[in-house]
């Protein structure tokens, strides 16, 4: 048989291109070639944004693209209205500015920590409609799925005249979000500190790029990842101690992401000390991802690091990591190449270990650090901190965590959370229900706001010994590991001498005396260095912390 | 740079307050205005005797707060943000246009008037330092009762908090949370529990005299008491205006949602450093200045600069 009546095609497959074309034809007299002069860029805005776009707006904990922001608050509501917004973090004023001037009506992002209180008043009022809290990678993900943005607004740290853009040490999520946009007909418009004849090197091509704008100052950028030594206290020294003992050498821990707190800051430090010294110098802690944290420079100079690739840049540090050219990820000029997308699955799937400090903690081992009346969302904790079912490598430490003899048993990704069993303000951690529940409530989420579950996690670190919930299945079980290390609280009250000592001989549970370690040699002194001064002497000069880091 | 003025409350006067401001004639004219509205001698106003009743310490506040905010306003020098914690409200509404002067001297005056009248003795307030709010609020909860009512009052900061109510009620409340957490908590030395539902009464005919004025819309934004809000209207400062009284002072959140809004650089108007110091404390970056305790030129430096 032969169909005779095929129906005419009529619909056209290019709309999207169509419509791309008719918006950059409607600010072609504004233009210069691929150039939006600087003073023109809320005009230009005003026509290539329309109203209900998605649009995503580079911003996350350490690079802002500062201007576009601060232009879209002042482009005309009655002419770009209802935005979607898709942000990685809400950091600054005129994220939520734009909401209250009409401009923008919902949000879909994954940290608001710097907002957190005004977003909290926001949902409660319904000046903003919330979409969902995400983690990284799933933000990223939904950029290619379900929440493809129309408009992309990045930062990059310089052009050249045909729009190919160098985003150097800072690169971060700048080609994700560009790659959305730009591969499904989207406008992609970039903001840069200068235009240049030559680039050091292309990071993003110009073919992915629509528009460049000079922008008024340079993009803002947070050294968020540095960690001054000084403040690092005698008990973050001693649970630093019980994680190279109980952790990264009893399970060969070595590719590993740590957290931003002073207690990880403290294991990187004591690794060319107190680890040195037991002998773990190429057994643990070779190949990382994280940022170019400026306390693992000790650990560096020491010859314990083989490799670092980083989600960002931090300030102060690009000289150092230029240097060291071997050891971190870099581009043929020499500097820093970050990629928070990747970083972030490689910190999901090929790492050994996430370690990472909590605020609150149920007895059953899930953790939150949101406080009441805040909405502070995640960031990538969760990415790393949890363990990845479909992964099928191999690790000596990943298989280390099989407890059974079943045939098709599996390793597991630690995921260790630190916690002191009080927080200041006599708060304690370990608590019988989550801040986290009440918020979910105040604020209308659908889920409760829980960094890392509970069923993810293998140890808990307190400065009361280790508890290594991954050898129990059995929750009253893991219950009791939690409560027998969480000191005075609520949890921990639980506990009684007689249990805790049974867990210690089965060896669920590990006092500092089990690991060999004395509480009295838990010393600022271990620290390889003991303030930012130290730090920048390790690194040769090298490192050349920002102003406020600086106590010389 | 966005800024904020603060405006003091209760708690921030001493005696002889009003011969500390800044020597400037537009101070005068507030403080002959002030003089002739109350058809007293201003002497009279912050003496030992007048400040131990609410009614003088309230005047005197509004007065040396709103005088001093004049000075900046004639130099042309308008904050982003205003705010005032408890009576600091009506000078912050002052400064903010909703509100003239003579309109909130009567109405502090009145405020004065109804709380010194709706609670007599054995009642007062006390202050917790090193517990949280919901915290404090379970211990709170548990010791209430009918006869000796106590309250969670104000939130200044995460950890300092006050309690209003019967001082047979605070007594109890301190000694327990003494052993229960607090690492301070004693009685304050005022005679009335401002910011708790006894004051009910006193809110509702506060609102009854907001009620017969004509306010205007806010010229800058009001950061408020009760919802820590950013208040843009003339009906949402009433309300604020009317319910502080008989609600906690949502003081931290107040300023921690300046901060989110941009604001780096808090002026605290006279008397005192209280409202600096809790800035401070909550926000390691940001600039302070208390004119009580800063030459007001360099005020007007960073302010224009």
């Amino acid at each position: 048989m032969v169909l005779t009546n095929i129906p005419k095609v009529t619909r056209s497959w290019t709309t999207r291109l169509e419509a791309k074309k008719e918006r950059m034809e409607s600010v072609k007299s504004l233009v210069d070639g691929v150039i939006i002069p600087t003073d023109r860029i809320v005009e230009a805005m005003e026509l290539l944004i329309r109203p209900g776009d998605r649009v995503v707006l580079e911003g996350n904990n350490q690079k802002q693209a500062s201007f576009l922001s601060q232009s879209l608050v002042q482009v005309d509501p009655k002419k770009v209205h209802d935005l979607h917004m898709i942000m990685s973090s809400i950091s600054r004023p005129e994220h939520l500015d734009i909401f209250e001037e009409g401009i923008a009506r919902k949000i879909d992002f994954s940290y608001a920590g710097p907002q957190s209180l005004r977003i909290a008043q926001m949902i409660e009022d319904g000046k903003i409609e919330l979409g969902d809290l995400h983690t990284y990678i799933e933000l990223y993900g939904r950029l290619f799925i379900d929440l493809i943005p129309s408009v992309a607004l990045v930062a990059a740290d310089k052009a050249d005249r045909y729009g190919n853009l160098y985003t150097g040490p800072n690169t971060e999520e700048t080609p994700t979000l560009v790659e959305a946009a730009a591969f499904r007909d989207g406008i992609v418009i970039a903001q840069v500190n200068e235009i240049v004849d030559e680039l050091p090197r292309v990071d993003i091509p110009s073919s992915w790029v629509d528009f460049i704008v000079v922008a008024d100052e340079p993009y803002e950028l947070e050294p968020l990842f540095t960690r001054d030594p000084r403040h690092i206290t005698d008990i973050q020294i001693l649970q630093a101690m019980m994680v190279i003992r109980g952790i990264y050498e009893k399970h060969g821990v070595k590719s590993l992401n740590h957290g931003i707190g002073f207690n990880t800051a403290a294991i990187e430090l004591l690794l060319p000390t107190y680890a040195a010294s037991l002998g773990l110098k190429g057994k643990i802690c070779t190949n990382w991802v994280l940022n170019p944290h400026p306390t693992l420079i000790p650990a560096i100079e020491s010859g314990w690091v083989e490799s670092v690739h980083c989600f960002g840049g931090e300030l102060g540090m690009e000289k150092y990591v230029e240097a060291r050219r071997d050891i971190f990820f870099t581009g043929k000029d020499g500097s820093l190449r970050s990629n928070r997308t990747l970083a972030q699955l490689a910190g999901q799937y090929a790492v050994d270990l996430f370690i990472g400090s909590t605020l609150q903690m149920d007895g059953l081992g899930n953790s939150s650090t949101v406080t009441k009346g805040r909405v502070a969302g995640y960031g990538g904790a969760p990415n790393m901190g949890h363990d990845p079912g479909g992964r099928r490598h191999s690790t000596e430490a990943w298989y280390n965590m099989m407890t059974s003899d079943d045939p098709l048993a599996r390793g597991k990704k630690l995921v260790v959370q630190v916690a002191e069993t009080f927080q200041e303000a006599n708060k304690p951690v370990f608590v019988e229900s989550l801040d986290a529940i009440s918020v979910k409530d105040q604020a209308k989420l659908a889920l409760a706001p829980v960094m890392i579950y509970g069923e993810d996690v293998t140890h808990v670190v307190t400065e009361e010994g280790i508890a290594y919930l991954y050898k129990s299945d059995s929750i009253s079980e893991r219950r009791e590991m939690i409560a027998s290390v969480a000191g005075v609280t609520p949890i921990g009250m639980e506990s009684n001498p007689k249990t805790a000592e049974r867990l210690r001989q089965q060896g669920l549970i590990a006092m500092p005396e089990d690991l060999g370690i004395r509480r009295s040699d838990a010393k600022r002194s271990l620290l390889a260095a003991k303030n930012i001064d130290e730090l920048v002497q390790w690194s040769g000069g090298l490192y050349t912390p920002p102003a406020k880091f600086r106590s010389w | 740079m966005k800024s904020a003025f603060l405006f003091p409350g209760q708690g921030s006067q001493y005696v002889g307050m009003l011969n500390d401001l800044p020597n400037d004639p537009v101070v005068k004219h507030i403080l002959e205005e002030s003089s002739d509205l109350l058809h007293l001698p201003i002497e009279s106003l912050h003496n030992n005797k007048a400040l131990s009743t609410t009614k003088a310490v309230q005047q005197c506040l509004l007065i040396a707060s709103v005088s001093t905010y004049k000075v900046f306003e004639k130099n042309g020098l308008i904050p982003s943000f205003v705010a005032g914690h408890s009576v600091g409200a009506f000078g912050a509404a002052v400064a903010a246009g909703v509100l003239t002067f003579e309109e909130a001297l009567k109405l502090v005056t009145l405020r004065g008037e109804l709380m010194e009248r709706t609670c007599d003795h054995g009642y007062g307030m006390a202050v917790v330092l090193g517990l949280d709010e919901y915290r404090l609020s379970e211990i709170v909860q548990q010791f209430f009762n009918e006869e000796e009512p106590v309250y969670v009052s104000n939130r200044n900061s995460p950890t300092q908090l006050t309690l209003s109510g019967s001082i047979k009620g605070l007594e109890k409340v301190i000694d327990y949370v003494k052993t229960h957490g607090a690492t301070s908590a004693r009685l304050l030395n005022v005679s009335t529990p401002s910011h708790c539902p006894l004051f009910k009464n006193v809110s509702e005919e506060l609102l009854g005299e907001l009620n017969k004025l004509d306010l205007k819309r806010p010229k800058i934004p009001i950061s408020s008491n009760v919802n820590s809000r950013l208040l843009r209207q003339a009906d949402a400062v009433k309300e604020d205006l009317a319910k502080s009284i008989c609600y906690p002072v949502r003081w931290h959140d107040a300023v921690n949602l300046l901060y989110e809004t941009g604001t780096r650089l808090f002026i605290e108007m006279p008397p005192g450093d209280v409202l600096t110091k809790l800035a401070n404390q909550a926000f390691s970056e940001v600039r302070t200045m208390a004119i009580s305790k800063s030459n007001i030129d360099d005020c007007f430096y960073v302010m224009s600069n």
